[in-house]
């Protein structure tokens, strides 16, 4: 039986196509399978009202890897990145906090709420991007295996004490903390202005089921400044077109190596033969060969619905049913007839290409938090919101807005709200009234709503329990623990099958690192 | 101004300064001790809150004391009884339900899990391998806390001894879980038990205990690593015991002092030091509040660190990186106590008759995850649970002496309650306090009003003001995985040593922490000596 593919990666979203334009790169013949009409899963945009265009589940590009950008070319391939024009949050009082990028008035800014947190603000800045700096080999490996150390493990492991020995004791009891801290703890040590601290600890939070006091979200804090170490883009931006762009961009870039993708083509099984890998099944039945399959799936569909429990360690099984999904974020995509008004702001300018985020105060959030951890969603949720077609006019008809707000948080499973319908009707209901106590004018320019829950997710795009990280990002899921100790390094117990989703190292996010290491793997392995 | 010359002066006479001081003096050294309060112990003190009753004011039960120190300073001999129960019929645990039922944890394996079965078929199948499992972890913990931590990151050739006594457990566990094993201790405990058992009866009733002592909710990640902590530091290789000492816990300490005393310790009482003298920066005795001047080649503080280094040393003597640390501990008391006299036995429905033997260990009302949470949530917004986790002891069913004749005492831990309130002051809620507690009671317990003589409650501001507890938190910092191991009391002084020299720690804020164990009183003795040869 000859294979006409080296590999077929399941699954055209960010990662699986970083992987697919990775190994087509490496001279393999490719297929990429995706299920949908289009590409990208939660990076796409579609137009769901004649003439706006919504970027569906992902809404802001932050940390692209610059080495993925350079390898695949992705500015000759349709990378066009508008970075956000700073953020700012209403608070309940009338009064705002802005992040203008000029840094005298962003100076000026906090200084209006306290001057001491002014002078501490820069000082903030430089301190995280150095600890950022300081954590950043840890992400570019792949992480050691501490179960079955082989040398190439030993080697990491040596190599990152190294590091952290090199790091010095005062920065590496910083590192400790900022692991298991709170983002609320961590950032009262700096700050006493209350809604300064709650607009700079939201970013704690984004993907999680975890509230700005929960141990553990202080971390995800350096998310945001490792864009400042590379480089690339200092922050957050949009792309042209929406954030499926991107995803359009490495699916030409991978065609374009001489990968193929197809659409509308969904895999039903892994067809596993003598403990290997040797092909998948499609929804229809049809079956197709490969050297290796690729699965860029979450990790409970990488292990638990594409292959039977048969071929896995029982072990593995138990460890992946206990890996925690926890989906917390939903999706408000609204078509506006102009645009919306937040009195609270004082430089209207930052409307145009800036964030309004709706995070007012720091027991606001914890409140949002509390509301939805027991099977719920946030009676006023927080909200991070942007208005591309301010900046990108491909997104909306002239004068008109397209507007995307992420929502934290809604539980997957909200059963007091009635059937998921009923639930999905509440919850939009939630969001909008909450934005129109801040943009009062909201509800008057509303044309059209989508409105997607963690439940939504799962059933459009397959992301198990609608983690948009393909699960938690908790200490106990990170580093050589992603998705599971022992199976970390991107291969799995069955011969030729490999994952490369946000399930592995170093986890969610439009980055495709993880398909980027997953390919140096099964480079090694001789794919 | 009269001048004593000691080797070395211990600070407090809680029970770690007294077993500090304890294993100093039996090692040859001339030692003082200094407290500032009229009766020894710290807080584990037992006092007559009510006419003729000895109340255990703030800790109940010395379960977990160091059974190595009970033996090794002869405590027996200087009046310590461990009650034990040995009946089979009594628990560590009883969860009475609102249904009438309730889950009875008790000491022999086989029987829980008939009890368990009540509840799940499929947790009282996991529970005997949980068990096992638990324990394995434990004994790693166990190596941990006996020794000091090696100074992270910059582990060497020192270390080697300390940590060599890992090896034994970790072979025990197998190297290749390690890893899997030690992902357990950053879980949530709520995560943890998810993973073993289906009935939230179960996992609340097995994970409350290790609440106690911290300002977490049982869904906030590190509180696997409390978990674990109560089997490392049990003496029954459970995560709680009911056994407790004659006399309640101010027993123990009169024990630690008698022995003490007998080894040659002079123990102050009412003698409260003002300051720590220093020379060149290093330590050389202490100032007393009455003017007394104390020398000693070395000061041992059992304090907090807010105390020791706040209160007892001049600002500016330690360098900014310390002094920074110290300032950011967080405490969060967040419990209090409520003391009830009564003039006889509450019937709990569902434990009255024969059953009622099953009231002598403790009493939790913690009926599930969520309520446990739901009581923990309050907190973050400096607000009291209206519907709080109680854990209840009634001593005199065990020690009948705690109180007079035909008298009982109910002592209740009452979680959580904010140090900090944003509404209202301690003055008066304390008052409601005691009325929520008896409701509360009363809901599983119907009879339980008629039953109260008197009523006594200790707030998170009591625990400050009259006990000297830093905001109330009796393990002296909260014990959240950002102050835990390397990082306590603060990073860099990990081996009970201090920033200044010649001042060591000994106190709750030291790994691995609070809870009447000892650990922490021994662990600083062994590196003063090594220092003090």
């Amino acid at each position: 039986m000859s294979n006409k593919y080296d590999a077929i990666v399941i699954g055209g979203g960010i990662n699986g196509l970083t992987a697919a334009a990775y190994l087509a790169k490496a001279g393999r013949r490719v297929l990429v399978l995706e299920r949908r009409h289009i590409v990208g899963g939660a990076a796409s945009t579609d137009e769901l009202y004649p003439g706006f265009k919504y970027t569906l589940y992902s809404y802001v590009v932050s940390l692209l890897a610059p080495s993925v950008i350079a390898d695949l070319q992705l500015h000759k391939h349709g990378l066009d990145l508008i970075p956000l024009n700073g953020s700012f949050t209403p608070m309940e009082n009338g009064d705002c906090i802005a992040f203008p990028d000029d840094e005298a008035q962003l100076y000026q800014e906090i200084a209006r709420h306290s001057k001491k947190d002014a002078e501490a603000y820069f000082k903030f800045g430089e301190f995280m991007t150095d600890l950022a700096r300081t954590m950043k080999p840890f992400l570019d490996v792949v992480p050691p295996d501490p179960v079955h150390p082989g040398i190439s493990d030993l080697r990491t492991m040596r190599f990152l004490a190294k590091h952290l020995r090199s790091i010095g004791k005062d920065k590496m009891h910083w590192v400790h903390k900022i692991m298991t801290m709170s983002a609320y703890d961590f950032l009262s040590e700096w700050f006493e202005t209350d809604v300064l601290i709650a607009a700079l600890a939201q970013v704690g939070i984004i993907g999680t089921m975890l509230g700005i006091k929960s141990p553990g979200t202080a971390y995800v804090l350096l998310h945001y400044y490792l864009g400042e170490v590379d480089g690339e883009i200092s922050a957050w931006a949009t792309q042209v077109g929406g954030t499926g762009g991107v995803s359009e961009a490495i699916a030409s870039s991978a065609r374009s190596f001489g990968a193929e993708i197809r659409l509308n083509t969904g895999v039903s099984q892994v067809i596993v033969k003598n403990g290997k890998a040797t092909g998948v099944a499609l929804d229809n039945g049809d079956e197709i060969y490969a050297k290796t399959v690729v699965s860029s799936c979450d990790p409970r569909v990488t292990f638990r619905r594409l292959v039977e429990a048969k071929e896995l360690p029982g072990e593995l099984i138990r460890a992946i049913d206990n890996y925690k999904f926890r989906g917390s974020s939903g999706k408000v995509n609204l078509s506006l007839d102009g645009l919306p008004d937040f009195p609270a702001l004082r430089d209207k300018s930052l409307l145009i290409g800036g964030m309004p985020e709706i995070a007012p105060s720091c027991d606001y959030l914890e409140r949002a938090y509390d509301d939805a951890k027991y099977d719920d969603f946030s009676r006023r949720p927080f909200m991070g919101c942007i208005i591309p077609s301010t900046v990108d006019p491909t997104m909306a008809p002239e004068g008109k807005h397209s507007m995307s707000v992420f929502v934290q948080y809604a539980s997957y499973n909200m059963p007091a709200h009635g059937d998921r319908d009923q639930q999905r009707e509440a919850f939009g209901n939630a969001v909008i009234d909450t934005l129109s106590e801040f943009a009062p004018n909201i509800k008057d320019l509303i044309l059209h709503k989508q409105v997607i829950t963690p439940w939504d997710m799962e059933q459009q795009i397959g992301i198990s329990e609608g983690n948009i990280s393909h699960g938690e990002l908790t200490l106990d899921q990170l580093f050589s623990m992603r998705p599971t100790p022992g199976w970390a390094k991107y291969r799995t117990p069955i011969r030729h099958y490999y994952q490369c989703g946000s399930g592995t190292h170093p986890g969610g996010g439009i980055t495709g690192t993880p398909a980027q290491l997953a390919v140096s793997e099964m480079l090694k392995d001789g794919v | 101004m009269s001048v004593h010359r000691y080797d070395i002066a211990v600070i407090g006479g809680g029970h770690n300064g007294l077993v500090t001081a304890a294993y100093l003096a039996k090692a040859g050294r001339k030692v003082v001790l200094l407290e500032r309060n009229k009766t020894i112990g710290g807080s584990a003190v037992s006092e007559a809150l009510f006419p003729g009753f000895s109340v255990s004011s703030l800790v109940e039960g010395t379960s977990s004391f160091s059974a190595q120190i009970t033996a090794d300073l002869g405590l027996e001999r200087f009046g310590l009884s461990l009650l034990q129960d040995d009946s089979p019929d009594t628990p560590l645990v009883v969860s009475p339900q609102k249904d009438g039922s309730h889950l009875a944890i008790f000491h022999d394996v086989d029987r829980t899990a008939v009890e368990i079965s009540k509840f799940s078929k499929a947790d009282s199948d996991a529970y005997p391998l949980f068990l096992e499992e638990m324990r394995k972890v434990a004994e790693v913990i166990a190596a941990l806390n006996r020794g000091p931590l090696p100074d992270m990151p910059e582990v060497g050739f020192k270390d080697m001894f300390s940590l060599a006594r890992l090896i034994k457990p970790v072979r025990a566990l197998g190297w290749r879980n390690l890893a899997k094993s030690m992902r357990i201790l950053t879980l949530s405990v709520s995560d943890l038990l998810d993973e073993w058992f289906e009935s939230e009866v179960v996992k609340a009733t097995l994970c409350a205990s290790s609440l106690i002592n911290v300002s977490l909710g049982p869904m906030e990640s590190g509180t696997g690593y409390l978990f674990v902590q109560n089997f490392a530091s049990s003496n029954n290789k459970l995560f709680r015991s009911s056994a407790q000492c004659t006399g309640g816990i101010g027993g123990l300490s009169q024990a630690l002092a008698a022995a003490a005393e007998d080894l040659g310790v002079n123990i102050f009482t009412d003698s409260e030091v003002s300051q720590i003298t220093l020379e060149d920066g290093a330590a050389k005795g202490v100032a007393m509040a009455d003017g007394r001047q104390i020398e000693a080649a070395a000061v041992v503080s059992s304090a907090d660190m807010r105390s020791t280094f706040q209160n007892m040393v001049s600002a500016g003597t330690l360098d900014d990186v310390a002094a920074n640390r110290v300032d950011k501990i967080t405490y969060n008391g967040t419990a209090a106590r409520v003391h009830f006299a009564l003039n006889g036995l509450p019937e709990f429905t569902g434990l009255g008759g024969e059953l009622s033997t099953r009231l002598k260990g403790y009493i939790q009302i913690a009926p599930s995850i969520t309520y446990l949470q739901k009581a923990f949530d309050q907190v973050k917004y400096d607000t009291c649970s209206a519907h709080p986790y109680l854990d209840i002891r009634i001593p005199t069913l065990t020690d009948p002496a705690l109180a007079p004749p035909e008298k009982h005492l109910l002592s209740v831990t009452v979680k959580y309650m904010p140090y900090r309130l944003r509404e209202g002051n301690w003055q008066d809620l304390g008052q409601k306090l005691g009325t929520m507690v008896t409701d509360t009671i009363t809901d599983y317990a119907p009879g339980f009003p008629e039953c109260i003589d008197d009523v006594r409650v200790i707030t998170p501001l009591d625990m400050e003001t009259n006990y000297g507890q830093p905001e109330g938190s009796l393990v002296h910092g909260d014990i959240s995985l950002d102050q835990s191991l390397w990082m306590r009391p603060i990073p860099g002084y990990t081996q009970y040593n201090s920033p200044i020299k010649n001042l060591y720690l000994c106190g709750a804020a030291t790994h691995p922490g609070g809870g009447v164990t000892g650990i922490n009183g021994a662990n600083a003795a062994r590196r003063i000596l090594k220092d003090w040869r």
